[in-house]
């Protein structure tokens, strides 16, 4: 097996080994585990419009794993993309109500250019404080979460609060329709278009341009780099920015795509999906595609279990679960070792 | 009656031979010492008689019994034990913890810190190691780390006490009590195996002496009064051995003193201290292009803070460095790189080297940290370039995407050769670049720093080896606490500059 290939093979693996304790799980929960796999295959791709619900999850998990993968690769933990992912779409929406009479055509690029630079800043405290104290960003990313939900909630409740509501969700007032990238199915060719654009660039930055390769290299040994004479400041300011930066775009497509507004709380799961995705495609950015249409097809078959098939949805939580914990179970040990022999 | 003897032990390890056929048998209730250059196979030896490695061949004898070969548990129990080079106590165990678990006693799952406590009181006590049973390794200083580590090897009956370069570590004084405990140890009737590789040291301690060069012993147990500093270094040497050249030899470059420009100058250079030793106190050291400077010292008397000093990792708190006549006092490492010095650090593993990259990554590390980061690079001309160049410099490598850590420490130690020593290099600081090398791999470090010499750049090299300092550097200057004590040039007198080694303490 040539060397490129071991790292999918490996992926495999890990999905394949939590997908049969799945398979024991759901037999001892009671529920014939063939039938419940093939209803999820089904509700990923076979179904009607399966297909686009697998593709319009698949594009937000992959914009936001490509920032964690980056972030990773340079061996800083960001798990804070959901907090980036949320404070991305609050810039984003504010800039939309703020400019919602303005011309498209210029108001669409702003409120992307806004929601990337909201989810930069959320990653960028963070990466401050690691730079210049040491604090530990995988507490630090964390914690910005809970504040970027909390901020969600008051802004949908307050400044852009939607008085039409029911009152249920939090909710803001709709963006101008004029400004939607897509329909509520999320799927259309301005956002995918959009997506393979960031795709090709996140390739050139990991694999063609100093910051990547040297940046792989400080996520192995930021000390080597150090007697190189790199500014392992900056790697590490570039990479929690890039990181921010990608969730935030991801958030603003969001709210001018399948979403239309700000709610409170939405796409709850988004962030972590994105951490699983990384880890599964092995902090590649070509295998992200793969692993991140796989994630989707499992939140797309999320919504169809208890509709269609009348299975619980919670089947897909326990996969998300199984995958993360065989995952986390082989890739974490290593990474926490070098995190201690790097700072010792 | 021996208290241990190898018959024709031989040890390799891949191509390398690290022993070849050693036939050696050491007498009880007497210090031996055996001596060697760095590589020369002293510590494979140690660990063979230590049953740690399994020689290729061979076999081992106490008395008239065999010894089981290559089984420390086996060997434990015939009395023979270890002092390992880089201390092997776990840093969190308290002193009486690390006596009780690594000793072979059997021991109770269940235990409390007093009954060990008293348990090994009088054992400690009567080995006068000034620690308290309930100390933390890690808060102890080296040398009584080293006395808790003999004591933990003498809670057995242990007859044959083994030490691998004890010294290594130690400061002079500390030296001369770990001696004296040596000796009372022998009066004792345990028989002492002492690794060593300082003549100095050999002669005060020793009252045989066996030396190995380059995997042989050429000398056996010798006895101390008929040796002198100026044949036991002969004897270490080898001055018909090829691969190690006479002193002084070699200097093929115009030997035109004064006419040579200086290529680094640090001038009255003070630094805080680092962890790995003192501040540097009112340094001035010029080196010349062409030049080989030798840095002699006992470990930890500032070399390490002088490599961190001219990396720019500690700040000058007085004093200035140019290089090449362009002050780089303030100015960071990339910088002071454009202007031409190269460093080879003293951690090749972590400092020198990302294991878990690749080769083409780690030898173009060089190359990305100049420019912006962001800017478009090609890999495949990077991958190509690389791969010229370490075949170049003769690594051997199959892939230049396999990871640096698929090497051995010779072929590693080349790739940073390989990146360090390149055209543009006008100052190479070379930090113990030959530790942990066989010797073939030492003659090549060497003979690349003199090559880059006779291209006409100032080198500088830190060893606590003195041999290797003697055969390499045109000038030599000791450093002890953070200050240039005393200079020499050749003919060394290993007496002299040994001595300046450990003047300070006087």
């Amino acid at each position: 097996m040539s060397a490129r290939l071991f790292p999918v093979a490996r992926a495999l693996a890990y999905v394949a080994i939590a997908l049969v304790a799945c398979a024991i799980v759901f037999q001892l929960a009671g529920y014939p585990s063939a039938g419940m796999f093939a209803a999820i295959v089904e509700g990923a791709f076979l179904a009607p419009h399966a297909i686009v619900h697998t593709i319009r999850w698949a594009m937000p998990l992959f914009v936001t794993a490509l920032g964690v993968l980056v972030a990773f690769r340079c061996g800083y933990f960001n798990i804070g993309a959901q907090g980036q992912f949320y404070l991305g779409a609050i810039a984003a929406g504010l800039t939309a109500d703020a400019l919602h009479a303005g011309p498209p055509v210029l108001v669409i690029p702003l409120v992307l250019a806004a929601g990337i630079a909201g989810g930069a800043l959320w990653a960028l405290w963070p990466g401050l404080l690691r730079v210049l104290s040491g604090t530990d960003e995988v507490i630090t990313t964390l914690m910005g979460n809970f504040i970027a939900i909390l901020a969600l909630a008051y802004v949908t409740s307050g400044p852009l609060k939607d008085g039409s509501g029911s009152g249920e969700v939090a909710a803001a007032r709709p963006v101008a329709d004029g400004l939607r990238l897509s329909t509520s199915s999320g799927v259309s060719l301005s956002i995918l278009a959009i997506v393979i654009v960031v795709g090709g660039l996140m390739w050139l930055l990991v694999d063609r341009t100093a910051f990547g390769v040297l940046g792989s290299l400080a996520g192995r040994n930021p000390v080597m780099v150090v007697w190189q004479g790199a500014r392992s400041g900056r790697i590490a300011i570039g990479a929690f920015l890039f990181s921010g930066a990608l969730a935030g775009l991801a958030g603003a497509l969001e709210l001018l795509g399948p979403s239309g507004r700000l709610l409170s709380g939405f796409a709850p799961t988004l962030g972590f999906g994105a951490v699983l995705v990384a880890l599964v495609s092995g902090l590649s950015v070509s295998a992200a595609t793969v692993a991140s249409v796989f994630f989707g097809g499992l939140a797309a078959a999320s919504l169809y279990l208890p509709v269609i098939a009348g299975f619980p949805a919670a089947a897909i939580d326990i996969i998300n679960a199984a995958i993360t914990l065989v995952i986390t179970a082989r890739a974490w040990p290593s990474a926490l070792r070098r995190r201690a022999s790097a700072s010792s | 009656m021996n208290a241990l003897a190898c018959d024709e032990v031989t040890v390799t390890y891949g191509e390398t031979v690290a022993l070849r056929e050693v036939s050696v048998a050491f007498d009880p209730g007497r210090i031996h010492a055996v001596v060697g250059q760095n590589g020369a196979g002293k510590t494979t030896f140690a660990r063979v008689c230590a049953g740690i490695v399994r020689p290729t061949s061979g076999r081992l004898t106490i008395g008239d019994q065999p010894v089981p070969v290559g089984n420390v548990r086996a060997s434990r129990a015939c009395g023979v034990e270890l002092v390992h080079q880089s201390f092997a106590l776990p840093p969190s165990f308290t002193v009486a913890e690390a006596l009780e678990f690594g000793s072979t006693r059997r021991t109770n799952l269940v235990y409390s810190r007093r009954t060990l406590e008293t348990r090994w009181r009088t054992h400690l006590e009567a080995l006068d190691v000034p620690a308290r049973l309930g100390d933390r390794i890690r808060d102890l200083p080296v040398e009584t780390q080293q006395g808790v580590e003999i004591a933990r090897a003498l809670v057995g009956d242990a007859k044959l006490l083994i030490l691998d370069e004890p010294t290594a570590v130690l400061a002079p004084l500390a030296i001369e009590q770990l001696f004296a405990r040596l000796r009372r140890l022998s009066a004792s009737g345990v028989t002492v195996l002492v690794i060593l590789h300082k003549i100095r040291e050999v002669l005060a301690i020793a009252e045989t002496v066996s030396v190995l060069r380059a995997g042989r012993l050429v000398e056996a147990l010798v006895p101390r009064a008929s040796l002198d500093p100026a044949s036991l270094a002969r004897a270490i040497v080898g001055s018909a051995d090829a691969e190690l050249p006479a002193i002084g030899a070699e200097r093929t470059s115009a030997d035109a003193e004064g006419t040579r420009n200086v290529a680094l100058a640090l001038s009255s250079v003070s630094t805080r201290a680092v962890a790995g030793g003192p501040g540097l106190a009112n340094v001035s050291l010029a080196v010349a292009c062409g030049e080989i400077v030798g840095i002699a010292g006992v470990e930890g008397n500032g070399q390490r803070t002088l490599v961190d000093a001219l990396a720019a990792r500690v700040p000058f708190a007085a004093g200035s460095l140019q290089l090449g006549g362009h002050d780089v006092t303030g100015v960071s490492l990339l910088e002071r790189r454009g202007h031409g010095l190269r460093i080879i650090p003293f951690e090749r593993n972590i400092e020198g080297l990302s294991l878990a990259s690749a080769l083409w990554q780690n030898w173009s590390a060089r190359l990305l940290v100049i420019g912006r980061l962001l800017r478009l690079i090609d890999p495949p001309r990077l991958r190509a370039t690389s791969r010229t160049v370490l075949e170049r410099w003769g690594v051997r490598f199959g892939s230049v995407d396999q990871n640096a850590g698929t090497l051995s420490g010779g072929n590693a130690q080349k790739v940073v050769l390989a990146r360090e020593i390149d055209d543009d290099a006008s100052v190479i600081v070379a930090a113990q670049p030959t530790r942990g090398l066989d010797i073939s791999a030492m003659a090549f470090v060497w003979r690349a720093l003199r090559e880059a010499r006779d291209r006409g750049c100032g080198v500088i090299v830190i060893s606590s080896d003195l041999d290797e300092l003697f055969d390499i550097s045109d000038r030599i200057v000791v450093f002890v606490s953070g200050r240039i004590v005393a200079e020499f040039r050749p003919p060394y007198d290993v007496r002299i500059v040994g001595e300046a080694l450990t003047a300070a303490h006087a």
